[in-house]
């Protein structure tokens, strides 16, 4: 997947580049709006990450130019500024997603993978991990041939983690994902949370795909690994 | 004629109404009572000039003018009707009422009119008087007596044949000034009415041009500080006018400092921490999974985030100082919202007791992110204050025009002084920091900001002892 990243500060772009790469992206960058805007123009990209604080033209103005010039690829706006006033003006201009600094990198190629998804029709929506299988539109969850019952919390939590295998998370980035919160020391509620669709995916023998990382989080196992 | 402000404005112009009214009245009833006592002095001057120029005695064919009749008081040889005679002489119509009365030099009366009023005493007409000097001295001598039939003005003249007084009633000039006082009575209040009536148009008038320039301060604080106001020719209101553009712009300036800061300390707080979190984000993945290395930067990254939590409340804490929270409405299903939030309450502290009473469907009109914020902050706190196996109480109520939320817990008394700071800033209480429950001061005062950003509130409500209540507000849609 082509991905054409917009950003002025080096180190951002570095390790956003870095780590979509890993992910298997292909990336571009880009440190100035205006330059941006001329190669979203000219050349095909699957998404454009736009940070709204860059010399030249600015993202909301590259956005604005891109989308009268009738280009419909899907743009995600990243901005450090005032978010309220910076999320309505980018909706309102035809931006597919919004992502406020500071980001994880897991949650940008989240997002890119949703709006990428949701733009082409591509029908990408089975995530399948050994016998577990989770369609993220029915919001189905079989094992094998039999059906899961989860709750919304406990969905979004398995959804979470397994579309990501093998990568670790924090307790508090899993409660800031999956439950909203902005943060809360109470990480407990992520444990008992687990805990309960542990004891669900048990009897199917599920469980052993949600592994505790010690002292710092969860993850869930890769297919290969081991 | 219902805002507080007219209300103001109508009382002022009404005060220079009845202030112009009272004023004029004390000046008209002032012009009354000494025009009326001058006229009165001046009437009483002309008549006492006429009582003593003109009598019978001057007239070639008067009484005065016999004087063989004088001595020996034949009443016969006066003319007919001595008093119309004498009326007409003293400038009074012919039927009013004049009296005379005659006394020789030896003390007799040689004439006197049937009208004298009986009363009247004859303590002035004493022989013993007509002897010497004294009597030359005191040859004229006005007085005014009261008799039943009123008040009457008598001049007595002293003539070497005798003594001669000239009475006249006084009651047709008292007559005369009780008219004017009724001519006064009516046209005073009349004069009143109309003065206060003007008034009251010219203080209307006089106010209008501050109605009019409340009204326009009203719509440019309205549609937004870059607006001014128009400049008025009137040079009364010219500097009023110039000194609230001059506000309007330091307010502007100030407004647009304080938002651009906000903005630019946010660029420049957010950068370092994206670069940080991203940084060791892809640490954490690189390194052996569970080994201490990663426990490290996992703990890091939590920091990181903790960080960024800070930076961003206090960010929009900072707009919502500025007055710059703007909030994307939307109708939120709150409701929902709630009982979301409230599902995690018993992940969170299962030892709790909680009992809900929540309305369902009830729609409120704001930015769902904000709002839930809003509803954790108060759901968590709930749980983090609460003694051990305390109990929660939540109560989502609608109403006509607001929708209400309580969220009540069981917690240690607060003091009142700990409850009055419950809203400052990185203020954690007593009961906090006492118990290993971990906090940030700053998520009531943001909660308190975003409610009122939405045109609602949220108050610390007292309630009975070991309880602590919330009440948060927002309008109903």
């Amino acid at each position: 997947m082509n991905v054409l990243l917009v950003e002025d500060e080096a180190r951002i772009a570095s390790f956003v580049a870095q780590g979509l790469q890993e992910q298997g992206f292909v990336v571009e960058t880009c440190a100035n709006g205006t330059e941006g805007y001329a190669l979203a123009r000219d050349r095909t990209y699957d998404v454009v990450l736009l940070d709204i604080m860059v010399p030249g033209m600015d993202g909301l103005a590259v956005l604005k130019a891109l989308r009268g010039a009738g280009q419909t690829v899907p743009v995600i706006l990243i901005t450090a500024r005032n978010e309220l006033d910076d999320r309505l003006a980018g909706l309102n201009l035809g931006a597919d997603d919004y992502i406020a600094k500071p980001f994880y990198v897991e949650e940008l190629v989240a997002r890119i993978h949703a709006v990428v998804r949701r733009t082409s029709g591509d029908r990408q929506n089975i995530l399948t991990a050994g016998p577990l299988r989770l369609d993220r539109i029915t919001r189905d969850v079989t094992c094998g041939s039999q059906r899961v019952e989860l709750t919304a919390r406990e969905f979004n939590l398995l959804e979470y983690l397994m579309r990501s295998p093998g990568r670790v998370f924090t307790r508090t980035q899993i409660l800031e994902h999956v439950w909203g919160y902005d943060f809360n020391p109470s990480t407990n509620v992520v444990d008992v949370a687990i805990q309960r669709l542990r004891k669900k995916l048990d009897p199917l023998e599920a469980a052993y795909w949600i592994e505790s990382v010690r002292g710092v989080g969860y993850r869930f196992r890769a297919e290969v690994s081991e | 004629m219902s805002t507080p402000s007219d209300r103001r404005s109508l009382s002022l112009r009404l005060r220079l109404a009845l202030w112009s009214a009272a004023l004029a009245g004390g000046a008209l009833l002032g012009f009354a009572l000494l025009s009326s006592w001058l006229i009165y002095q001046a009437k009483l001057d002309s008549l006492d000039a006429r009582l003593q120029s003109a009598g019978p005695l001057a007239r070639p064919s008067g009484p005065g003018d016999r004087r063989d009749v004088f001595p020996d008081g034949d009443r016969e040889a006066f003319a007919p009707d001595p008093e119309a005679a004498l009326a007409q002489d003293l400038g009074l119509p012919a039927d009013a009422e004049v009296g005379l009365l005659l006394v020789n030099r030896a003390g007799e009366v040689v004439y006197q009119s049937p009208q004298w009023p009986a009363t009247l005493p004859q303590m002035f007409l004493q022989p013993g008087q007509f002897d010497g000097d004294r009597f030359r001295q005191r040859s004229r001598h006005l007085t005014t007596v009261r008799s039943v039939d009123g008040p009457w003005r008598v001049a007595v003249r002293t003539t070497p044949l005798g003594q001669l007084a000239i009475a006249a009633n006084l009651s047709a000039l008292r007559q005369e000034m009780a008219t004017l006082r009724r001519i006064y009575a009516v046209t005073i209040p009349g004069l009143l009415l109309a003065i206060g009536g003007g008034a009251w148009v010219l203080a209307g008038q006089a106010l209008r041009p501050v109605r009019q320039l409340s009204q326009s301060i009203g719509q440019v604080t309205a549609q937004g500080l870059h607006q001014r106001l128009p400049a008025d020719p009137d040079p009364e209101f010219a500097p009023l006018i110039t000194a609230f553009n001059a506000m309007l712009e330091r307010l502007e300036r100030s407004f647009h400092q304080a938002s651009r800061f906000s903005g630019d300390a946010a660029h420049e707080l957010k950068t370092p921490l994206t670069i940080l979190q991203g940084e060791l984000e892809r640490a954490m993945q690189q390194v052996e999974t569970g080994s201490g290395t990663q426990q490290t930067l996992g703990q890091l990254l939590d920091q990181v985030h903790h960080l960024s939590s800070i930076v961003r409340k206090l960010l929009l804490l900072s707009l919502a100082d500025a007055g710059q929270m703007s909030i994307q409405r939307q109708p939120v299903d709150f409701s929902a919202l709630v009982q979301d939030q409230l599902e995690d309450l018993s992940l969170l502290a299962p030892d709790l007791a909680i009992s809900a009473e929540i309305e369902p469907g009830v729609i409120v009109a704001g930015d769902r992110d904000l709002l839930g914020q809003v509803v954790q902050n108060l759901i968590t706190n709930a749980a983090k204050y609460n003694l051990p196996q305390g109990w929660v109480r939540v109560q989502l109520q609608p109403h006509p025009s607001q929708v209400h939320l309580t969220i009540a817990n069981a917690t240690t008394s607060l003091t009142t002084k700990e409850a009055s700071r419950l809203f400052d800033r990185f203020y954690r209480g007593q009961t906090a920091r006492d118990r290993p429950t971990d906090g940030l001061g700053l998520g009531l005062s943001l909660a308190r900001e975003i409610a009122r950003a939405h045109g609602g509130d949220l108050v610390f409500t007292p309630s009975s002892p070991g309880e602590a209540s919330f009440s948060l507000y927002l309008p109903a849609r």
